[in-house]
């Protein structure tokens, strides 16, 4: 039974709770920041910053709105990450999220580079290439896993006013679609439910008070051209060249010694 | 079998034909030493169960390592050695008629070892030449795929990693293919031999027999011993 | 709201808010400040109820509300006073839209007031040394003090809802829109959804807190809330109230056990010189018997004056303290309590740093707080602190209070203050109860040891309480030292749960917990440390501020949650619910029914229940029109004349709340009269040089943010918050930046006449410039919560505040002062 979160932008007062719980369980250090003249801190995602909470302000017909966004892994059914992760340390939980095992990390950024979201962040040292990602991880890190003990992940039990919440993805995907249609219908006529749909479906699901450009989110993402053309076309004909070429050198050698042979030895043939 | 036995033992001959200088003899080894760390550092991103290996970033920092000099290599070699270089890259590149030869040739030659079947060869026969020619292109597609992966990681836009990598993917599969035919053809296929004075010697100690020479490159042998007395060979 | 209701705290409880069917949140930012509280808000909305949010600026609330009102700091009066005009001219219109009954049968808004009563351009009579004279204020009171004469029609000139209605006409919509800088598109919606709550069946609630507060006329800004919800009809009933969000997690707590100047535990006041013995004090403070009013000619015919039992809790507060030697031969040691000389003396927080300005403060105690960043005009408090001759701080971490001696700028040397520094607990290290705004009080459990030397509070007042007592046991000739060798003190080795005990109070008789303060008796033979708290703690239940049973046994789900930890008085949730049904004890709001009368008697009550029932009856008296001639009880108990007081006689500065600019103001004169500033706030006069808007022509206002808290002592500590907030950061809008070149991110000083701060610029769209009596205001919103101390350092945003304060309370003008600002 698929569990996900479903985050709800118009509930959500970006109070920042999530992001403090989230670096409290999993144990992850402060990050030095400055005020860049933006209550936004840390600028980004990190290693060591899993979740934050994105500010937009928008005016439109001269009525001021600020926006509030989630920034986390979105937990993709088609995870681009895990498809094209070398080691397997990415791999699809079996309540279908994406889990990782650490250990198994070759720093080698295929993930990040691939992920529509922009999500996964390695901590990589400049001179040695030593690197190792870190995502948010659905509260399942080893020593650490809420889900197998049968609780929330750290950011929905914080949450104080409900903006997001826990659950089986079926059922979240019935609530977030009724939230957006009664939001549709009282003052937020582009409401959008992003996360229904998109790569399979995400495991993480927003419910928006606007399209998802507004919000700085890929309106229809999908896993890159380039992921599939690597993985799903390349690798094939890879694994077909090579064996061709090996068993194409191993016929010709052995045609060609026996060639040899009779050439130099003319009466080998009787033998 | 006792006759094969003697037909194979090596055979001095008083004339050698120096095919590579020794620039380009070091040059080979020690790219071709950092294609193995490479490729096989690179192998075990391609096979998933292998994949395990790269845990911890190891193989990473080796595959960097064996990139430094292969890049480096061909560099330097071209900063001093401009003439040879540029004779080495028009081989590569001049192609016509005498190609199209060999390779109507090659499936005799190659498979029935019918040496008479075989035009005359030139420095580089058409194999050779393709060969030659792969390593230039796919090598320059790698190597920078390869940069970009490495030291623009972070700040080149997604989609130019991502074809970077798949661009890095295709020619690691050429590389890779023709890799094991050229080391097939150079050492193990029967009309290379003897070992001693053959294809491996041409580039471990840079000479070959005249008689390989002239076997396989006449034209070139021709162009090289021009006005020079060819001494006795055991063959005849 | 003790002026109109009675007592002062939050009427209704953070649950209730979800009943609502509009919410106003004005002079708080509930989201950011009271994150827990907008859960309920949210759930109010799901179920259809708006939101408006009126503020400067456009905060994390005001991104959740359906109405977004723009407003100049300190222009509640204009704003309120504008709605309340609204809606009296709408109650002409269509009285079929109000509750006319509960406005007529439950306010003194058909009271005849005196017909001496005159206003002239912004004054209510005349004004002396920053008072209003004795005559001038009777001339505020009803006509007939004692039994006073009503007009349930509402027509007499004289009632109080016309002399409302004559008052409040020159509060148009052009007139106050041009004062408060609102667009008047947005502000007649504002009227117009939040007046649609006076319907019955709908109830409107409001949520402030120190944005209200913290002005020169806090006072008047909350009685025009309170004037706004009686005219409404939405006290006493479910989502309705006035909810004042309390400024930090256990101040209700403190203030219930008073620790303010002007009262004792339970909201008693405190004695004053002139008091002479018990009765002359009791007699004084108006609660007591004789106090009644009876009004005549409404349903209702019986006050209750519940304030007229204060001495039963008076004397049982002396016999929780002084025991077997309070008797009633001696006063029960009245003449111990230290009389308070407030008449001449301000004893609040200002007051009081005044006074040590002025070098007459020998030593002080800072006890959990940290006035050196919290206290307003920072430098001129710290200064203050360096002529104290022993300085004693108890807190969890070092603060700028504690260290004000090294602060930046200063020599060390020059300062002669003795400085004790006793580490306290913090809440997770110590058992004990804590109160919330909604009058909550839940027991808390230790989790973990104090660190190092670090005590709980608790075991720090007994250590000194009892090394007083031996002190003064030693010295014979120690003057008054009866009042501390007389003090019962046999704790021993301290804890909470025998306080608590003591808190709720013995009879004496039997050697048992009280029951409750209906017990609690003037003959010395009760005791109760708080008689609000009575009940708190019972021989059957035990420790009810231990209880967590999460049922709502409301019938109607309305999420009372009587039995989820206790709350004050007598469990009862939602005060005033004698106002949540009509005569006849049939709810205004069936849907929502705070409880409702069953023909005998009222809905099962409070944890009496485990279903259908109702709140705790704020006096179980059948409905007016089911009780006895002379026995119809009103719905407003703690008042005198039993129904509240839209017109508020007791205040200050006047009787109804009226217009005025704060003390440093960017108008050189009010738009509404002549009266520049309220007559009768307290202007302090150390080191409080006052702006003018030549020199600082932006309007200042402190707030707080989310990551942080207070005076950040204990969130600048932490890594992961200062993470989120790492620098001393000001807001101001977009126009005023490009005037000033400043770019989001930069380095800017914002000046005022008291000092100057630096700060990193957070230029916003959610400050836009208002249209203020012709002329364009911008504001700068400064945050509170930097100090020289701690991990994470930086200015402190109350350098630019002023020493002034609220009429009645003494609250400083935190929220509107004059500065200016330049790129650093």
């Amino acid at each position: 039974m698929a569990k996900a979160i479903l985050y709800d932008a118009i509930k959500c007062t970006a109070c920042r709770a999530c992001q403090v719980a989230c670096k409290g369980w999993n144990q992850l250090p402060a990050e030095e920041t400055t005020n860049r003249g933006t209550y936004e801190n840390p600028p980004d995602l990190s290693f060591q910053t899993w979740l934050k909470i994105k500010f937009t302000e928008v005016k439109r017909n001269g009525k001021m709105d600020w926006l509030f966004t989630r920034q986390a892994c979105m937990h993709c059914t088609d995870a681009s990450c895990v498809k094209v992760c070398p080691t397997g340390a990415l791999y699809y939980h079996e309540l279908g999220f994406v889990a990782y095992d650490k250990d198994l990390c070759s720093g080698c950024g295929y993930c990040a580079d691939f992920c529509p979201f922009n999500v996964p962040r390695s901590d990589s040292n400049l001179w040695t290439g030593v690197a190792k990602m870190d995502k948010c991880v659905f509260c399942t890190t080893p020593g650490l896993d809420r889900i197998a003990e049968g609780y929330e992940p750290a950011c929905v039990k914080t949450c104080p006013t409900g903006a997001l919440t826990f659950g089986d993805r079926d059922e979240l995907v019935v609530v977030g679609g009724e939230r957006v249609q009664a939001l549709q219908a009282n003052g937020h006529p582009n409401a959008y439910f992003y996360g229904d749909k998109e790569l399979g479906g995400l495991h993480v699901m927003y419910v928006l008070g606007d399209s998802p450009d507004v919000y700085g989110l890929p309106v229809d993402p999908k896993v890159p051209a380039a992921a599939i053309a690597w993985k799903d076309v390349i690798q094939p004909i890879g694994w077909a060249v090579g064996g061709l070429a090996l068993l194409g050198l191993g016929i010709n050698y052995i045609i060609a010694r026996e060639a040899k042979l009779r050439r130099e030895l003319p009466g080998r043939k009787e033998e | 079998m006792e006759q094969e036995v003697e037909r194979y033992k090596w055979i001095k001959m008083e004339q050698e034909v120096e095919r590579y200088r020794k620039p380009t003899r070091i040059l080979h080894w020690f790219n071709g030493g950092a294609f193995i760390i490479l490729f096989f550092t690179g192998l075990i991103l391609f096979i998933p169960s292998l994949g395990f290996l790269a845990v911890d970033s190891w193989t990473r920092i080796l595959h960097r390592i064996g990139a430094v000099i292969i890049v480096a290599g061909p560099l330097i070699y071209l900063l001093t050695n401009w003439k040879a270089s540029w004779k080495g890259l028009k081989e590569a590149f001049v192609w016509g008629k005498d190609d199209l030869e060999w390779l109507k040739a090659a499936p005799r030659y190659y498979f029935l070892c019918d040496e008479e079947a075989m035009p005359p060869q030139e420095h580089m026969n058409t194999g050779q030449k393709l060969w030659w020619l792969m390593v230039i292109v796919m090598g320059v597609v790698i190597g920078v795929s390869g940069l970009i992966m490495w030291v623009f990681k972070t700040t080149a836009p997604a989609a130019l990693l991502q074809w970077s990598i798949f661009a890095h993917d295709v020619a690691f599969i050429a590389l890779g293919a023709m890799f094991f035919v050229h080391v097939f053809l150079s050492v193990i296929h029967p009309l290379m031999r003897p070992l001693r004075t053959g294809a491996w010697s041409s580039m471990a100690r840079g000479k070959v027999s005249a008689e390989y020479a002239k076997a396989h490159h006449r034209k070139w042998y021709d162009r090289v011993s021009k006005g020079m007395k060819e001494s006795p060979s055991a063959d005849e | 709201m003790a002026e109109t209701f009675g007592r002062g705290a939050m009427t209704n409880h953070w649950i209730d808010i979800r009943n609502a069917d509009c919410i106003m949140v004005i002079g708080s930012n509930a989201a950011e400040n009271h994150p827990i509280s907008f859960k309920w808000v949210t759930k109010a909305m799901e179920r259809g109820a708006k939101l408006i949010s009126v503020d400067p600026r456009f905060t994390r609330t005001s991104s959740k509300a359906d109405i977004y009102a723009p407003m100049r700091s300190g222009c509640d009066i204009a704003f309120i006073g504008g709605m309340i005009n609204y809606i009296l001219n709408d109650m002409e219109n269509n009285p079929g839209s109000y509750n006319m009954e509960y406005v007529t049968q439950y306010t003194n808004a058909a009271f005849i007031v005196n017909s001496e009563f005159k206003f002239t351009d912004g004054l209510f009579g005349e004004v002396k040394d920053g008072k209003y004279t004795a005559a001038a204020k009777n001339t505020w009171k009803y006509a007939d003090t004692k039994t006073p004469a009503t007009d349930p029609t509402l027509k007499d000139p004289n009632c109080v809802f016309q002399l409302l209605k004559k008052h409040f006409s020159r509060y148009d919509a052009d007139t106050v829109c041009n004062i408060t800088g609102t667009p008047k598109d947005v502000y007649i919606e504002v009227c117009q959804t939040y007046a649609a709550t006076g319907q019955k069946g709908k109830a409107g609630t409001i949520m402030y807190a120190m944005g209200t507060t913290q002005h020169t006329y806090g006072t008047q800004n909350i009685r025009g809330y309170a004037i706004l919800q009686l005219l409404l009809a939405n006290m006493g009933v479910a989502g309705g109230g006035i909810n004042a969000l309390r400024g930090t997690s256990n101040v209700q707590g403190s203030t219930d056990m008073c620790l303010l100047e002007h009262i004792l535990p339970g909201y008693l006041n405190v004695p004053v010189e002139g008091d002479t013995d018990l009765d002359t004090y009791i007699k004084r403070t108006g609660k007591h018997v004789d106090a009644t009013i009876t009004p005549q000619g409404l349903a209702g015919d019986k006050s209750s004056n519940w304030w007229g039992n204060s001495k039963k809790y008076v004397v049982s507060l002396l016999k929780a303290w002084y025991g077997d030697a309070a008797t009633r031969d001696n006063d029960f040691c009245f003449h111990y309590l230290p009389k308070s000389a407030r008449a001449t003396v301000n004893y609040t927080h200002i007051g009081m740093f005044e006074a040590m300005g002025e070098g007459k403060i020998k030593g002080l105690w800072s006890w959990g707080q940290n006035p050196a960043v919290g206290g307003p005009n920072s430098n001129g408090e710290r200064e203050a602190l360096g002529n104290l001759d022993w300085l004693v701080v108890a807190d969890i971490w070092m603060t700028e209070t504690a260290e004000f001696w090294k602060r930046p700028g200063i020599n060390p040397t020059g300062i002669n203050t003795e400085v004790f520094v006793l580490p306290a607990a913090c809440s997770y290290e110590k058992e004990g109860s804590i109160s919330n705004s909604g009058r909550w009080a839940q027991w808390r459990y230790k989790a973990v040891e104090p660190p190092g030397e670090a005590k709980p509070d608790l075991e720090i007042m007994n250590l000194v309480m009892m090394k007083l007592k031996e002190l003064y046991e030693a010295d014979s000739a120690a003057p008054g030292r009866e009042a501390i060798t007389d003090l019962v003190w046999d704790y021993g080795e301290i804890n909470a749960d025998m306080v608590a005990r003591e808190v709720n109070g013995y009879d004496l008789t039997t050697g048992k917990l009280v029951y409750l303060f209906t017990k609690l008796k003037d003959d010395g033979t009760t005791t109760s440390g708080n008689w609000l708290y009575c009940n708190q703690y019972t021989e059957e239940q035990g420790n009810k501020l231990k209880r967590r049973d999460p049922i709502d046994n409301t019938s109607k789900q309305i999420g009372l949650y009587s039995k989820w930890s206790w709350c004050w008085p007598y469990n009862r949730r939602i005060i005033y619910n004698r106002a949540s049904v009509d005569l006849n004890g049939n709810p205004w709001d069936e849907e929502h029914a705070v409880t409702y009368w069953m023909g005998e008697a009222w809905a099962p009550q409070g944890d009496l229940s485990d279903d259908k029932g109702g709140d705790v009856l704020d006096g179980g008296w059948p409905a007016i029109n089911y009780a006895k001639e002379g026995e119809k009880y009103l719905p407003f108990i703690m008042n005198p004349e039993g129904v509240a007081r839209i017109w508020g006689y007791g205040r200050a500065e006047g009787p109804v709340p009226e217009v005025y600019e704060p003390w440093e103001s960017p108008l050189d004169r009010n738009l509404m009269s002549g009266t520049q500033t309220n007559p009768c706030a307290f202007i302090g006069k150390y080191r409080n040089e006052r702006g003018i808007p030549d020199q600082y022509p932006y309007v200042g206002t402190t707030y707080r943010c989310t990551e942080h808290w207070q005076t950040g002592i204990m969130t600048r500590n932490l890594p992961w918050l200062v993470e989120l907030m790492p620098e001393m950061y000001v807001e101001m809008d977009e126009e005023l930046a490009a005037e000033k070149g400043i770019k989001a991110g930069d380095k800017v000083i914002v000046s005022g006449a008291r000092g100057e701060v630096r700060a990193v610029a957070v230029v916003t769209k959610r400050f836009q410039p208002l249209q203020v009596g012709g002329k364009t205001i911008h504001h700068i919103g400064v945050l509170n919560h930097w100090g020289y101390s701690g991990m994470a350092k930086g200015d402190s945003g109350n350098i630019l505040t002023p020493h002034v304060g609220d009429a009645n309370t003494t609250i400083p003008e935190y929220k509107t002062f004059l500065c200016n600002v330049r790129r650093a």
